[in-house]
């Protein structure tokens, strides 16, 4: 990667405008309106089948819109003249054709554009399969071939990447190396857009946030406001156990929400920490413990998808939530 | 990497990089090159049966006897089309080659021109040899046909069927059904032909199979089974129903979501 940095430019935009897809009966995108800007990576997030995925192939050109519409870098995909130099995707590292070697699959994009062949040797030592190029792409782990699909999205040095799901089936090392990928390639300048169905992968990669349920859009902002305005500030308690039915009692009073956790404390929500404390002391009962913390983004995640989750389990997703609930200290 | 790749002085990709992209795909895989040499070898293995048991008809000529398997040959030309494009579909990898040539129509015809190219020479070359192994080994008690031009025309019919296996491809997508869907065309027509009765002539005459007799001058090319237009006319009439076929074809992949 060149040391040199680009400026952040609009013509490296994603943008969607009042996008819909119906197929069928079925509604798969509603009516989505967001823009992707340069210089940033920016989360896109939603439970399976949200809409993601297509999302991303509206905006490749691969499924036409039923109404509104999806450009990139200012044109709508299909009109631009040399599509791999503008934008990469990664949409399925499995589809590879299976007997091809690695080389030669990105050998074939790269001739699609003119590119010279010595750009897949760089591609290649990018995301570090320089040793397994000649094998067929049919012999690759889910995380190699994870690295072979990165690799053709960077083949024509874009400055926008589209990555459907790109974390799934990367061991801890992978994902450390695509987190700094990424932010790297954001960091030059380019627009860097990547889906996920889990809060945890993006909670650290992602600078901005689009959260979407059956289509719609949930949220769009920067992860930092995502997180201090969606998270409901909430405080562990310890008291002596021979106290804790009145301490409850004088919170609940007060309106706060009171609930035991899995260690023998209450968590509060309503009331600042610093009201428990001095509650306490007005009432003369002992704190052992007070934490403050915020719930953490995958409950925030799961409160703000609940009711927009496609596919649900007989056993309710609240109730998954209720038992791994979590605090991080904040 | 952006130093690398300049993108302000790179012209746009046309249709000669589509044909590259298609090139660099064919080539690199085992499975399209040994189902295009088999269309040559079982062409060519046909001249050695023949010659070695004499299974030929007394009226047969002698380019018609040689060129006996080249309707198998045939059949594989146009499975090599069909596979071409279904085996993007079965893989996954059309989303990356729409992706990279979102001018959609370029790809049908990109992947029309290579197959064409490729089977006209294997055809050329399997069909010469075949017909010289023929001549070297059978005697002259049969007639010799007229070689020339007629190899020419049936190099020329390879390459049409690989473009109607390259359409049927498109619509079928499946690789299994358009294998099948390919074979049918090729043999269903000679197979039925005779339910149809006077209209057997148009129904088995239109068929490549039957341009293919005409072209071979093979005994098997009487006029009450196939008709009485002739090799050339009968190979301008596949050439012409493949073409509509192609363009079809091409405007469902234009029209389709992938």
């Amino acid at each position: 990667m060149s040391a040199v940095a680009v400026l952040p430019s609009v013509e490296d935009m994603i943008e969607a405008r009042e996008l819909t897809k119906r197929y069928g009966g079925r509604t798969a995108v509603d009516g989505l309106t967001f823009t992707v800007r340069p210089g940033a990576v920016t989360g896109f997030l939603g439970p399976n089948g949200a809409g993601k995925s297509t999302t991303m192939r509206l905006a490749l050109g691969l499924v036409r819109p039923t109404a509104g519409s999806v450009t990139v870098a200012g044109r709508r995909y299909s009109e631009l003249a040399a599509p791999l130099r503008e934008a990469g995707a990664l949409l399925d590292a499995r589809a590879v054709h299976g007997g091809h070697t690695v080389r030669r699959h990105l050998l074939g994009l790269a001739r699609s554009h003119g590119i010279p062949a010595r750009r897949v040797d760089e591609v290649l030592g990018a995301v570090g399969l320089e040793s397994v190029a000649d094998r067929r792409a049919r012999g690759l782990s889910l995380g190699m071939a994870q690295r072979l699909g990165i690799a053709a999205a960077l083949i024509g040095d874009p400055g926008v990447l589209i990555l459907d799901e790109p974390v799934n089936g990367l061991d801890t090392e992978g994902i450390r190396w695509i987190r700094a990928l990424l932010k790297s390639l954001a960091a030059e300048g380019r627009t860097v857009f990547l889906s996920s169905h889990l809060m945890s992968e993006l909670e650290l990669t992602a600078d901005r946030i689009i959260v979407i349920g059956r289509g719609r859009l949930l949220a769009d902002t920067d992860m930092r406001t995502f997180i201090e305005s969606n998270s409901p500030h909430a405080t562990l308690l310890r008291t002596p156990a021979e106290e804790s039915g009145r301490m409850r009692a004088l919170l609940e009073a007060r309106g706060a929400a009171v609930r035991p956790d899995a260690h023998g404390r209450w968590r509060v929500t309503g009331p600042t920490t610093t009201d428990i404390g001095e509650l306490a002391r007005e009432h003369r009962i002992a704190v052992h413990e007070l934490t403050p913390c915020r719930s953490s983004l995958e409950e925030i995640y799961t409160a703000l998808t609940g009711a927009a989750v496609e596919y649900r389990s007989t056993r309710s997703a609240d109730a998954n939530a209720e038992e791994e609930l979590s605090c991080m200290p904040s | 990497m952006h130093a690398v790749v300049n993108t302000a002085v790179t012209p746009a990709p046309g249709f000669r990089e589509a044909l590259a992209f298609e090139w660099t795909k064919f080539t690199g895989l085992r499975s399209t090159l040994w189902t295009t040499a088999a269309a040559a070898l079982v062409t060519v293995a046909g001249a050695v049966f023949v010659s070695l048991t004499r299974s030929l008809q007394p009226d047969d000529t002698v380019l018609g006897g040689s060129l006996t398997l080249s309707v198998v040959g045939l059949m594989i030309a146009g499975v090599v089309g069909a596979l071409t494009v279904c085996g993007e579909y079965s893989s996954g990898t059309m989303a990356t080659t729409l992706a990279a040539v979102p001018r959609r129509g370029r790809v049908p015809a990109a992947k029309t021109v290579l197959v064409s190219a490729v089977l006209y020479v294997v055809g050329l070359v399997s069909c010469t040899v075949a017909y010289l192994l023929g001549d070297a080994f059978l005697d002259g008690s049969y007639a010799q046909g007229r070689p020339l031009p007629a190899l020419f025309g049936i190099a020329a019919l390879f390459s049409v069927v690989g473009a109607l296996g390259v359409a049927i491809g498109l619509v079928v997508r499946h690789p299994a059904g358009a294998v099948t869907v390919v074979i049918a065309v090729l043999l269903l027509p000679s197979l039925f032909g005779p339910l149809f009765g006077d209209l057997q002539r148009w129904v088995a005459g239109a068929a490549p199979t039957a341009a293919l007799e005409k072209l071979t001058q093979t005994s098997d090319a009487a006029p009450e089974a196939v008709g009485s237009l002739g090799g050339w006319p009968s190979l301008a009439l596949v050439t012409a129903y493949t073409a509509l076929a192609l363009a079809a074809a091409s405007g469902v992949l234009c029209r389709r979501d992938v």
